[in-house]
């Protein structure tokens, strides 16, 4: 039996005995979960060399699966992410209800991305991407919050890109005689001009839902935030990559080879350019964490969808680095989250405020992640970016330059919120009881925090399996012609030596720090952090001065032009328009026995009218 | 060779007989004597379904008259296939009601049982014969067995399902009959094989006469729109295992009749398309009335019409693998139905309406049945990896081969409606309140088994679909090849 085959066994077989381990014991059952997780994901690093490939024949239909550098630079984001955010979900998980239920999801979303990544063929890749779809929906609904409303719109609009890659599927399949997507996209440029055109359209629905691209995105602000937080990390960070690495692969393999390819490729980077801005102002208007990091999720696909729909060298790098980047920091975030929810009890601003020297090591994990989302140096999130806006600028789209580097700024506001309504400001007796979240939620948030670090310095680490997995769609080798290990070059002959920055910034830290310690080391008062005035005014200890409260006021309303037509209510507006269409079928079947009898005459009479007609 | 085909009728026929005088010796009779029967009419169906792989079809003469005078019953790959699965869903069926209510005493059980048999032999007759008249006696055996299980709860509301489907069922009795007349004085022959070797000497137009008037008769008991509106309220008066024992047996062989007539018997053009045009307005209007549903059975009821007008547009790409897909489909449909039509009847089993509303919660006290009825859910919607994704995928793979693009739409368009009302209700059984007022009960030990059964049937194919796909395909190249079953039939001496 070949590696590829084991790895799979284990995931299936994990998945199942850990939700019948549960019944005999809890931690036996976290035991059996990890292994399922982290087994797995030694065995794929350790034994399975690029381009090792297993055929599997089943129904009459051959599949195969195997791994080449592109599939093998997301198994690192799923993987890796999976395996951090399992170590979390330990910790997240105990003592809550439903511990089998989410054990079980949660690897098998695993097990479907890496499917989806090594499937060679499209009916495994179709029934991967099922299994991920249905193992994320049962995770939506988690919480039992409103999951007719949350859970089935995520269903139904994943049902409805699915089914849309299924036709595409079969349609292949019958002009050109395979299942194999080799064979597709060999086959591709000697299809009709029509089905040139509609093939990727349809494998572009299925992967711009699960990308959350506008305007397929409608499910994502809910259902990230309704999950339980260790698995929304996966979910943001890993499960929405799969729309990319599709997107990737029809962009490059099928729409680049026709001269329409262009404006496909102009249409779906405004797409993400207009997600990234829509994303980032609602995530602006949030109130709650969870939202807030629900939509920035869709703001920041964005980038990376305007990233490979540039479909340059550089813009391809650019958007597969902030794939990566962005698992590493949402998923961080998440987690953030996660534990400042299980500490407290809740992940409203409004209500949470100073815990900063309650949870010192979480807020270290989330100032790094939200330095590297909002693009600053030295984390990697900087790099990203960087390469964004010139690839954006050498393919002269100078407008879109400017809708992101809106959306990015706006960004900020967002950050600080997160950043300053968790963290900073002044400490309420309420939660004067909370503690630091446990070390084995810490270590997986901690670990992500330093590789960001790591990445901002040496984005080369990360940029040479890129691109590698470029060279295997077709690209050309960029390493000392784009980047370096900790050097990004430029089209204009210039360079950006990433080492210095990071040196720069420490030392400027260090030195002030020093300064503080001994300029402020004589005169120091310790006072609580309710101990100010403002305007001559004291507060009185029950007022809220929570900071996040009215966050942003003026500039929502300047924005709110923007935001008012909401692509959710034309949806919703149809759905129940549908709703009552079929409550109209409904009462065809009008329950009196003399009605059906004439129907049945009815339709004698018509078909003996139409005879000629239909046969 | 351990039997023939004419034990499939012969044997329940006098087990049915039989019941209430052996229920006179010992009352507990009553209930055993169905599965034995049942269990031996199994392994025979097996063993000459691996026999007719093997060789070559079955044709056996009844009373010693040759075709196309006498009676001939047919036993090949095709109508093998079906008389196998519609008796192992037959013997699930009893090992299912076997004590279903516990409270049921001899009176009733008898009767149970005894239209049970009946529904069986009708249904298995029809799919075996060989002569159209002899189809007529087989589909009014059914029928009416049918009507008496509908209004097995005696209540008013089942009695009025029941009167629906005998006024419908006369309707098709009728159709059948005038269909029948038209061939016999046109031809002068009942025996489908010589019908269908003579089919091109009849008067072109009242061949397709007695076509529309089958398609209408047959049309009733499979539940074809407009001629379905009895279905819903029988399936959601009678029991619940019988419900699916409807949608598995009794729905199966009326398909089966059309498809016959169809391919074998008649030669015309259009009638390829006339099933796609009837099986795609049913499987529209019948998916789209499922999801406003508010009673558990006539929601299932509705789901099951919709995957029969599937079955329909499937037969009628009129391809090899068209016929492949429509009878996955077939298989498919007859072992998850029943399984959503089992699990459902437990989570619905003491409340008095039966709607969907009250199955909220049951899945903290009912988990196992909760979640084979998930299973099943997700099964039926065709999500892998469990069976129904193989019978979807063959479906639209025939469809794309067809060039049928916009049937495939449609199809994919509805999944998605199906996909919301399934799992509206899952969602319901599992994350929602317990209403107080409905108390949970327990599914008996001999339930608990024919579920799991049934869930586990459907991870089998699920995984491994070559388990089944190999007997489809024997069973498709059966129904194809109109000439070998012609000359099977008339070539006997």
């Amino acid at each position: 039996m070949e590696m590829i085959h084991i790895i799979f066994l284990i995931f299936l077989g994990g998945a199942v005995l850990t939700y019948f381990a549960g019944k005999i014991s809890k931690v036996l059952q976290d035991i059996f979960f990890l292994a399922s997780v982290l087994v797995p994901t030694y065995l794929f690093f350790a034994n399975v060399a690029i381009a090792d490939k297993v055929t599997l024949s089943l129904g009459g239909i051959n599949l195969a699966w195997g791994v080449n550098h592109f599939s093998w630079l997301f198994s690192l984001i799923v993987l890796g992410l999976g395996s951090l955010a399992a170590i979390y979900a330990i910790g997240y998980m105990k003592g809550k209800e439903r511990k089998g239920y989410f054990y079980f999801n949660f690897i098998l979303s695993i097990m479907a991305m890496m499917g989806i990544l090594l499937s060679l063929d499209l009916v495994s890749f179709f029934i991967f991407w099922e299994i991920m779809t249905w193992s994320s929906y049962l995770m939506t609904i988690y919480n039992g919050n409103d999951t007719q409303r949350i859970g089935i719109k995520y269903f139904v609009f994943s049902a409805i890109g699915a089914y849309a890659m299924l036709m595409a599927i079969v349609i292949v399949h019958h002009v050109a005689g395979s299942f194999m997507i080799g064979d597709m996209i060999n086959f591709y440029p000697n299809m009709g001009l029509s089905m040139q055109i509609w093939i990727p359209i349809l494998f572009l629905m299925a992967f711009g839902v699960k990308a959350a691209m506008m305007p397929l995105h409608v499910w994502a602000p809910d259902a990230y935030s309704n999950s339980p937080m260790a698995y929304t990390a996966v979910f943001s960070g890993a499960l929405s990559k799969m729309g990319i690495y599709g997107m990737v692969i029809v962009l490059v393999t099928m729409i680049n080879q026709i001269p329409q390819g262009f404006w496909f490729r102009e249409v779906i980077a405004w797409l993400g350019g207009i997600t990234a801005v829509l994303g980032t102002l609602w995530a602006i208007k949030q109130d709650d964490a969870k939202k807030l990091l629900a939509y920035s999720s869709v703001a920041q696909l964005g980038y990376i969808i305007t990233g490979i729909a540039i479909g340059t060298e550089l813009g391809m790098l650019a958007g597969l680095f902030l794939a990566v980047m962005h698992s590493l920091f949402k998923g961080t975030l998440f987690m953030v989250t996660g534990a400042i929810e299980k500490q407290t009890g809740t992940t409203n601003f409004t209500e949470v405020t100073g815990l900063i020297r309650k949870m010192p090591w979480t807020f270290v994990a989330a100032l790094f992640s939200i330095i590297a989302l909002a693009g600053i140096p030295p984390l990697g999130g900087f790099v990203g970016k960087w390469m964004l806006y010139e690839s954006l600028i050498t393919s002269n789209h100078y407008l879109l330059v400017i809708v992101i580097f809106f959306s990015s700024t706006a960004a900020f506001l967002y950050c600080y919120k997160f950043l300053f309504g968790f963290f900073l400001g002044q400490e309420e007796k309420e939660w004067a009881h909370v503690k630091e979240a446990p070390v084995v939620m810490l270590i997986p948030m901690l670990i992500m925090a330093v590789l960001m670090l790591v990445l901002g310095t040496f984005p080369g680490l990360i940029l040479k399996p890129i691109n590698s997995g470029l060279i295997d769609l077709g690209y050309i080798d960029t390493f000392k012609h784009l980047w370096n290990t900790s050097i990004i070059l430029n089209a204009w002959g210039d360079s950006v030596v990433l080492q210095p920055i990071l040196y720069y910034i420490i030392s400027i830290f260090v030195f002030f720090a020093l300064f503080i310690t001994w300029k402020g080391h004589k005169s120091t008062r310790y006072v609580t952090t309710k101990d100010i005035s403002s305007s001559g005014e004291v507060p009185a200890d029950d007022e809220n001065l929570t900071f996040s409260v009215g966050f942003m006021q003026p500039f929502l309303r300047a924005v709110a032009p923007a935001m008012r037509r909401q692509i959710d209510k034309y949806y919703t507006g149809f759905a129940d328009g549908l709703e009552s269409l079929f409550e109209f079928m409904r009462r065809i079947y009008t329950g009196n026995g003399q009605t059906y009898a004439v129907y049945a005459i009815v339709f004698v009479v018509i078909v003996l009218l139409f005879k000629s007609v239909l046969f | 060779m351990v039997g023939t085909p004419v034990l499939f009728i012969a044997i329940p026929l006098m087990a049915a007989f039989l019941i209430p005088l052996l229920g006179m010796i010992w009352k507990e009779l009553v209930r055993i004597v169905p599965g034995l029967v049942l269990t031996y009419l199994l392994i025979l169906a097996i063993n000459l379904l691996n026999h007719v792989l093997v060789h070559g079809p079955i044709v056996e003469v009844i009373a010693g008259w040759v075709p196309p005078i006498g009676i001939n019953l047919v036993f090949n790959a095709f109508s093998g296939f079906l008389v196998t699965l519609m008796i192992f869903l037959g013997l699930l069926v009893w090992v299912y009601s076997y004590r279903f209510k516990r409270n049921v005493d001899y009176e009733p059980a008898l009767k149970y049982f005894l239209m049970l048999m009946m529904l069986i032999t009708g249904s298995v007759g029809i799919v075996l014969t060989g002569d159209i008249f002899n189809m007529f006696v087989f589909i009014e055996i059914t029928s009416i067995s049918a009507y008496g299980l509908t209004a097995f709860y005696k209540g008013r509301n089942s009695a009025e399902a029941s009167f629906k489907y005998v006024m419908m069922g006369s309707i098709a009795s009728t159709f059948l009959l005038l269909a029948i007349m038209i061939i016999y004085a046109q031809l002068g022959t009942l025996n489908m094989a010589d019908i269908a070797s003579k089919i091109h000497l009849m008067d072109p137009k009242l061949k397709i006469v007695s076509y529309i008037f089958f398609v209408v008769a047959l049309g009733i008991e499979a539940e074809i729109f407009p001629l379905n509106g009895w279905a819903p309220d029988a399936y959601a008066e009678a029991p619940g295992p019988v419900g699916a024992a409807f949608a598995g047996i009794v729905v199966k062989a009326a398909v089966y009749a059309i498809i016959r007539y169809t391919y074998t018997i008649f030669d015309l053009s259009g009638s390829f398309s006339f099933l796609i045009l009837i099986g795609m307005i049913t499987l529209i209007i019948a998916e789209t009335a499922a999801i406003r549903q508010e009673k558990l059975k006539r929601m299932l009821a509705y789901s099951s019409i919709g995957q029969m007008g599937l079955v329909l547009v499937a037969f009628g790409f009129g391809t090899k693998e068209g016929v492949f897909a429509a009878l996955f489909l077939m298989l498919n449909h007859a072992i998850i139905k029943s399984l959503l039509f089992f699990s459902g009847s437990y989570l619905t089993y003491n409340s008095t309406e039966k709607k969907i509303s009250e199955v909220n919660g049951m899945s903290k006290y009912l988990p196992i049945t909760s979640l084979l009825f998930a299973l099943g859910a997700f099964a039926i919607v065709g999500l892998p990896p469990f069976a129904g994704f193989w019978s979807k995928l063959a479906v639209l793979t025939a469809a794309a081969d067809s060039n049928m693009i916009l049937i495939m739409v449609l199809v994919l368009m509805v999944s998605v409606v199906e996909l919301v009302y399934y799992l509206r209700v899952v969602n319901r059984v599992y994350f929602f309140k317990k209403e107080a007022a409905v108390k949970p009960q327990k599914p008996t030990f001999n339930g608990l088994i024919v579920m799991l059964v049934l869930g586990a049937i459907i991870l089998l194919i699920g995984f491994y679909p070559d388990a089944v796909t190999g007997m489809l395909h024997k069973a498709t190249n059966s129904l194809m090849d109109k000439g070998q079953y012609i000359q099977n039939v008339l070539s006997l001496k």
